[in-house]
This record gives C-alpha cells, sequence and structure tokens, in this order.
C-alpha cells in the first residue's frame, strides 16, 4: 500500500508525457459518409506511466491511438501533444506496435536486420551491431537474429516486433492490442516480459486491449472509452505494487477491487 | 446489357482518363492519311469504306467457331487426361516428362508444322488452338484429382455407393471446381491462339482479316481490326468469368 | 506404403517417365517407317535427329538460336526496365493509379500477337520490327503487375515505414520494392515467355531471321524434319529461359517468398 501510494505522488510530479484536450476525430472517405468515430477525449499520460485503454470492438480505440502515433490527424480543434510538443507526424521517441506481428515484420529481412530497420541511417555500423545484439537480449530471442520471421512462432514474431519499436530507445510505446492472436500461456509470458522491459527503460506505455485482466495486470491506469462517439467514460486508477506477479497481484485485494470497479463501468452492475 | 456491361468489370471509371488522353493526343497529333499512326477518328471509317464492312460480322463468326471448337476440344481432352494423370500418381509421374516437353513448344512454332501437315483447313486451327488451350485444363483437373477431399471418398464408401454412382454423384462433382478454373485460364490462350493462327495462316477470321489490311497498307483498317481484337476478348473472358461465377454461386447454395 | 516414400523416390520415377517418353518416340518412329498410317510429311525421330545434327554442323541452328535469344532478351530487358519504372512511379501515387488503372486493363486485352502487324506495318521487314514488337509486348505484364504489388503492399508495413521516418526513397528501396518483389518476379517472367513467343512471330511474319524465319524457310523448301528440329528448339529455349529465371527468383526470395511455377 505504501509503495503504491509512493508512486501516485512520482508521478503527479512528473511532466505530462502525452497530453489531448478535446480531442475530436473523424473518418471515412474525403467524399463519402465521414463518421465522428472520438469526440471531446481528454486525458493525460505521464512520464513512465503505463495506461491502458479499453472499450468494445470499434469504439475507436485504435483511431486514437493511431492518432496519438500521428498517423491520422485529428479534427482541427483538438490539441495532441507529446512532451510538450503538438503532434504532426511520427513524435520522436514514440514506437508503435501492431497487433499483426506477421504484416509487419520485413519477410525478406532476417530477425537481426528487422531490428536494425530503424536504426539504418541513425547509427554507426558498430554502435548498430551492439544495439541489436543488447535489444534481441532483452527480448530473449539473442539465438534467433540470422533466422527468418517465418521459421519463428507467433509469440516469437511479436517479441521481435518488440525489439524493433525497443531499438531506437523510445520514450514511450504505443502499442495496439499486441497479445490479442497470442494463446493465453505466450499471452501471459510476454506480459511478463514487456513489464520486465519497462521497468529497466522507464518507458512510458500506452496500451490498448479489450482485455480486462491484461489491462488491469499491466497498467497503472485504465481509461474506458464508450460511446458513439467515443469519449473516456471512465478511469480506474490500478493501485497494485510493482513489480508485478501473475499469481500474487491477481489475487490481491487491490487488484480484485479494482476488477471490480471496471467491470462495473463496463458491464454495469449485475 | 447492363448486366453485361457490369459484369465486364473494368474497374472504375476514371481509370480510363490515360487512354482518354493518349487517344486524344493521337488524334490530335496525327493524321487521316498518315502511313504509320493514323489518326484515332480515322479507324471506323476504315472499317467501313469501301463495301468492306460486310466482311467483318463473317469473320468474327469464323473466329468464334474455331475458339469454341478449339476450346471444346481441348476441354474434352484435357479432362479426360487429367483425370487419369490425377488420379494415379504413377501415371502422373509417368506421363510428366511427356507432357511438359509437349507443353514447351511454342504454338506460333507449331502452326507453320501443322500447314505442312494438315493443310489450310479448319480442322489444322482447330488442332493448333486445342494444343495451347489444352495444358490448363489438364493441368488443373489433374490437381483437382489429387486435391479430392478423402473425406468425400470415405462418405461414399460408408453409404455404400455403387461405384458409378460414387463416380458421378460425388467425384465429378466435386472436380467441376477446378476444370472451370482451367476452362477460364483457357480461355485467353485459346482466343490469343484463333487469332495467331489466322493472322499467320490466312485461312478466315478476324486475324486474317487483319493480315489482310496489313498486306494492302491499310494501317487505319489495321489498328480499328486491332480494337475489335481487343473488344473481342474482354467480352469473351467476361462471358466465361460470370459463367464460372454462376457454378460458383450455384454450389455455395 | 508411406504416402509418399515408395514411388516418389526419384529416381524410379523419373526413369518411368523417360522410358514412357522413349516409347512414344519408338512408336512413333515405328508408325512412320512402317507407314501404318501415312501422314503426309510427318517426320520420323530419327530423321529430325538427323536434321538438327546437319543444322548444327551448318551452323544454322545455332546462328538463329543465338539471333531469337539475342532479340528476346534485349528486348525483354528494356521493356522490364521501362514496366519497373513506370510500375513503380503509378503504384505509388494514389492519384496516377485511380487515373489509369482502368486504361491498362482494357489495353491489356489486346493480345500483343494481334500488333505483329501494324508493327511490320510501320517498320517493315526489319531487326527493328521485331525489336519493337518484342520490347513492346513485355512491358505490359511487367508494369501490370509491377504496379499490382506495389498497390498490395501491407498497409502495416507502410505504417512500419511511416512511423520510423523514412525517407520516400528509403520507403521505396526498404519497404515497397521487396514487399512488391514476389508480383515483380511473376511479371518478369510472364514478360519473358511473351517476349519470346513474339519474337518467334516477328521472325516468321517479318523478320528474316532468327528460328522463326527457319521454320519458315525449311517449310518452304519441304523440310519437315528440320521445321521439327527448329520447333523443339525454340521450346528448349523457353524451359532454359524460364528456368534460369525461376532460379534468378529463388536466389532472391529464399524460403517461402519463391512464387511457384507461374505460367498458368
Amino acid at each position: 500500500m505504501q509503495r503504491g501510494l509512493q508512486q501516485r505522488a512520482r508521478l503527479v510530479d512528473m511532466q505530462a508525457s502525452y497530453e489531448c484536450t478535446n480531442l475530436r476525430a473523424e473518418v471515412g472517405s474525403r467524399r463519402g459518409a465521414r463518421r465522428v468515430v472520438l469526440d471531446d477525449v481528454s486525458f493525460t499520460v505521464g512520464k513512465c506511466e503505463f495506461v491502458s485503454i479499453m472499450g468494445r470492438s470499434g469504439v475507436g480505440k485504435t483511431t486514437l491511438l493511431r492518432i496519438l502515433a500521428g498517423l491520422q490527424e485529428p479534427s482541427p480543434d483538438s490539441s495532441v501533444s507529446f512532451g510538450g510538443k503538438q503532434v504532426a507526424g511520427p513524435p520522436d521517441g514514440v514506437s508503435l506496435v501492431f497487433q499483426d506481428y506477421t504484416n509487419s515484420l520485413l519477410p525478406w529481412r532476417t530477425v537481426a536486420r528487422n531490428v536494425a530497420l530503424p536504426l539504418e541511417g541513425q547509427l554507426s555500423k558498430q554502435e548498430r551491431e551492439t544495439r541489436i545484439a543488447e535489444t534481441l537480449e532483452m527480448v530473449g530471442l539473442g539465438d534467433r537474429a540470422n533466422d527468418r520471421p517465418f521459421e519463428l512462432s507467433g509469440g516469437m514474431q511479436q517479441r521481435v516486433q518488440l525489439a524493433r519499436a525497443l531499438a531506437s530507445r523510445p520514450a514511450a510505446f504505443l502499442m495496439d492490442e499486441p497479445f490479442g492472436a497470442l494463446d493465453a500461456l505466450t499471452k501471459s509470458d510476454l506480459e511478463d516480459q514487456l513489464l520486465d522491459i519497462v521497468a529497466a527503460t522507464e518507458m512510458t506505455v500506452v496500451f490498448v486491449t479489450h482485455d480486462i485482466d491484461e489491462a488491469l495486470y499491466l497498467s497503472d491506469r485504465v481509461l474506458v472509452l464508450d460511446g458513439t462517439p467515443a469519449r473516456i467514460e471512465a478511469e480506474i486508477v490500478v493501485d497494485c505494487p510493482r513489480p508485478r506477479a501473475q499469481l500474487r497481484t491477481r489475487e490481491s485485494v487491490e487488484f480484485l477491487s479494482a476488477r471490480h470497479e471496471l467491470h462495473e463501468v463496463i458491464f454495469g452492475t449485475r | 446489357m447492363r448486366r453485361l456491361v457490369e459484369r465486364v468489370r473494368l474497374g472504375s471509371l476514371p481509370g480510363l482518363l490515360l487512354l482518354f488522353l493518349v487517344l486524344v493526343g493521337w488524334e490530335l497529333v496525327g493524321s487521316a492519311d498518315s502511313p504509320f499512326y493514323p489518326a484515332p477518328s480515322s479507324w471506323w471509317p476504315a472499317l467501313v469504306e469501301r463495301g468492306q464492312s460486310a466482311a467483318i460480322v463473317p469473320a468474327l463468326v469464323d473466329t468464334l467457331r474455331t475458339f469454341g471448337l478449339g476450346l471444346t476440344v481441348a476441354t474434352i481432352t484435357g479432362v479426360a487426361l487429367g483425370l487419369a494423370v490425377g488420379a494415379s500418381r504413377v501415371v502422373g509421374r509417368a506421363t510428366a516428362p511427356t507432357f511438359e516437353f509437349a507443353r514447351a513448344l511454342p504454338p506460333a512454332a507449331i502452326v507453320p508444322v501443322a500447314t505442312l501437315l494438315l493443310g489450310f483447313d479448319e480442322t489444322m486451327k482447330v488442332v493448333v488452338v486445342a494444343l495451347a488451350a489444352v495444358w490448363p485444363i489438364l493441368l488443373n483437373t489433374s490437381s483437382g484429382v489429387r486435391e479430392l477431399n478423402p473425406l468425400l471418398r470415405d462418405t461414399a464408401r460408408s453409404l455404400r455407393l455403387s461405384k458409378t454412382r460414387t463416380l458421378f454423384s460425388v467425384l465429378l462433382p466435386s472436380v467441376t471446381p477446378s476444370v472451370i478454373l482451367g476452362i477460364r485460364v483457357a480461355t485467353p490462350v485459346a482466343l490469343v491462339i484463333t487469332l495467331l493462327v489466322e493472322y499467320l495462316t490466312a485461312v478466315n477470321g478476324i486475324g486474317a482479316l487483319v493480315g489482310d489490311a496489313q498486306r494492302t497498307f491499310q494501317p487505319a483498317r489495321v489498328f480499328a481490326l486491332i480494337v475489335i481484337a481487343g473488344a473481342l476478348s474482354l467480352a469473351v473472358n467476361a462471358l466465361v468469368r460470370s459463367a464460372e461465377e454462376r457454378v460458383i454461386r450455384r454450389r455455395r447454395r | 506404403m508411406g504416402r509418399d516414400e515408395g514411388l516418389n523416390r526419384s529416381g524410379f520415377a523419373d526413369a518411368l517417365g523417360l522410358s514412357v517418353l522413349v516409347t512414344l518416340a519408338g512408336a512413333w518412329e515405328l508408325m512412320v517407317r512402317s507407314k501404318i498410317a501415312e501422314v503426309q510429311f510427318l517426320p520420323a525421330p530419327s530423321e529430325i535427329a538427323a536434321a538438327a545434327q546437319s543444322a548444327v554442323f551448318d551452323g544454322q541452328l545455332i546462328g538463329r538460336t543465338l539471333h531469337t535469344v539475342g532479340v528476346t532478351l534485349l528486348g525483354w530487358s528494356v521493356a522490364s526496365l521501362v514496366g519497373l519504372g513506370l510500375g513503380l512511379l503509378l503504384g505509388l501515387s494514389p492519384i496516377a493509379y485511380r487515373y489509369s488503372m482502368t486504361s491498362f486493363e482494357v489495353t491489356r486485352a489486346i493480345p500483343p500477337i494481334t500488333l505483329a502487324p501494324a508493327a511490320l506495318l510501320i517498320f517493315g521487314f526489319s531487326l527493328k520490327m521485331e525489336l519493337v514488337l518484342v520490347t513492346f509486348g513485355g512491358i505490359w505484364p511487367v508494369l501490370v503487375n509491377t504496379m499490382g504489388g506495389v498497390q498490395k503492399v501491407a498497409p502495416e508495413l507502410r505504417d512500419v515505414g511511416t512511423m520510423l521516418g523514412l525517407s520516400p526513397r528509403a520507403m521505396v528501396q526498404k519497404i515497397v520494392f521487396p514487399a512488391a518483389l514476389p508480383s515483380v518476379m511473376v511479371g518478369l517472367r510472364l514478360a519473358l515467355s511473351l517476349c519470346l513467343v513474339l519474337a518467334i512471330v516477328a521472325e516468321i511474319v517479318g523478320n528474316p531471321a532468327g528460328l522463326g524465319n527457319g521454320l519458315i524457310s525449311a517449310r518452304q523448301s519441304l523440310q519437315p524434319a528440320l521445321m521439327f528440329t527448329y520447333v523443339i528448339t525454340a521450346g528448349l529455349l523457353g524451359v532454359v529461359l524460364n528456368a534460369a529465371l525461376g532460379a534468378v527468383a529463388k536466389g532472391l526470395m529464399p524460403g517461402d517468398r519463391a512464387r511457384r511455377d507461374s505460367s498458368w
């Protein structure tokens, strides 16, 4: 409990990483019907915070993430900033991890060369080699550097994507349901691996998921996106101490009460 | 008629802008009398002038007839051989080198040989077309047989169906989609080879007309006939594709 | 017997296939020699072999083959470069794609062979005519397949490039082109087969050189065995060229990316 409060105090001091004010976003073709997907979305993500964004399918979580990533533009009145600067195009120091790892890894490059992609043109060959080796060690794929993606299992491929996102040592990770396509066992392995990485690198993470338990297990805060158009309907604080453990944390009082709260918000009291 | 136009499925209309611009540019730059690049506006008149238009419809009929006959022969032969090749691994491997060898011979090179051996008649044309078009049908039929769902065989046996019933009610219907695919792939081949044979041998058909216009130095007519050949090709392919879809749709239900 | 074990022992299967081929050739020889079924002008395999041998020795076969191969490869190379360049440009620009794709689909329906008469009219009986026909015909498959391949690049891959802040040139070089490579290779292989056929057609009707012309002159002098020789050589040429390009494709795209034989 003590540790939780200390953590909260630390967060309040930190300058916000991401800051969204009155975010409004539309989707649709230029000439066709345009639909307002997000409206009046406002939240902040503090430095080194792990925030999950939850919501039902199609509510707009991916749109929100893409806006944070700079891949999509919000409506003119919105304000989205990262590290104090308005987001216009992919911001420096932000990496995006996709759910569909098969289509986002380059199948014609080896694992090591995939991880090298963000570093080409930034680091010297020597520095690149070192960085790649380090990063692959962090995700536990040090011995698969020369294999091709199709030779690896789903979980390993996702780890390669993680490594690629990590290679540039970003300040923030944006993750779009990264473990959604994996089986339960691999999922828990990767969840823990992610927490280790985040703890070691002190990154900020915005994590999109529709898995309640995963959101609670990983995050400091869970934001619930709901409505048409969608807005932040609720915010659940997860007071569990870190480091977290699959069994201990999920059985703890703090976890269960946060889970109860989140459940009520999403499904109503039943 | 509208359904046919939809079926031709030319994609979106804006995509024709490039073609439109090229034709307009050609029109502006060329002239009707240019010996090499007559302007597009002169193509249609060249078709119908001096009573030469009378030859076109019969030529179309000739081309379609040769195409149809050739494709039919190719289908019958291709399915028969394909069934045999697909049914038995041994037969498949034994005949593979022979078929690969025959398949590699370019139809264009076969035409002069065919005219020597068979003369300048419809039979020769049909033989050459069939020779070229049989391969997609054969290959697709045999792979259709080989990829037959083993469960179907077991089902037929557990229902104690006779051999003939098994063949006609179970096996042949399940091979049909592959056969249709083979026919669809073979169709453009058959049409192109028909035109080629007609051009090289000047017996009859659109291909012969083009050769004729070329030898009498009528470039506008040549281009007009090329357009007709292209339109014919689009129409035939669209028809076969829609026939294929109708067969597939009936099975889905 | 295990699913593939017995019959797929490579040696046995190939030997069986070859012996079938040889048996058929033997039957053919017998049929002609014994005059069971008389087909005028049909040569026996032994006659074909003899004709081939003399054609090699008097330099005809090799000279003509070299001509045809040379024209095919030259035209194909130029066509590939043009088709690749245009295909990339058109595929990368959504505007260009939208206003031109249907045009290409429509003109693609025109069988390149029907362009031979036009080429003949414009360029006469010359090497130029053959080269123009081969090159022009070869551009379309490369262009259309390159364009399609570029368009089909998975949006996630493009997003990855955008997220990494890749310059347009790096984007094409590192992501778009490698991703489109399988389609590009299909286009290149189709173009190669087409170029060979167009070369032969051009030689039959227009340019007095090469294998096509060899066919015609053998026909005019009523030498069917020599004709068969040229036909078989043309076939072998096609197989060799296709196999060579296939090997290159496999080298460029190891593992699961190499496409299977695409001649269908």
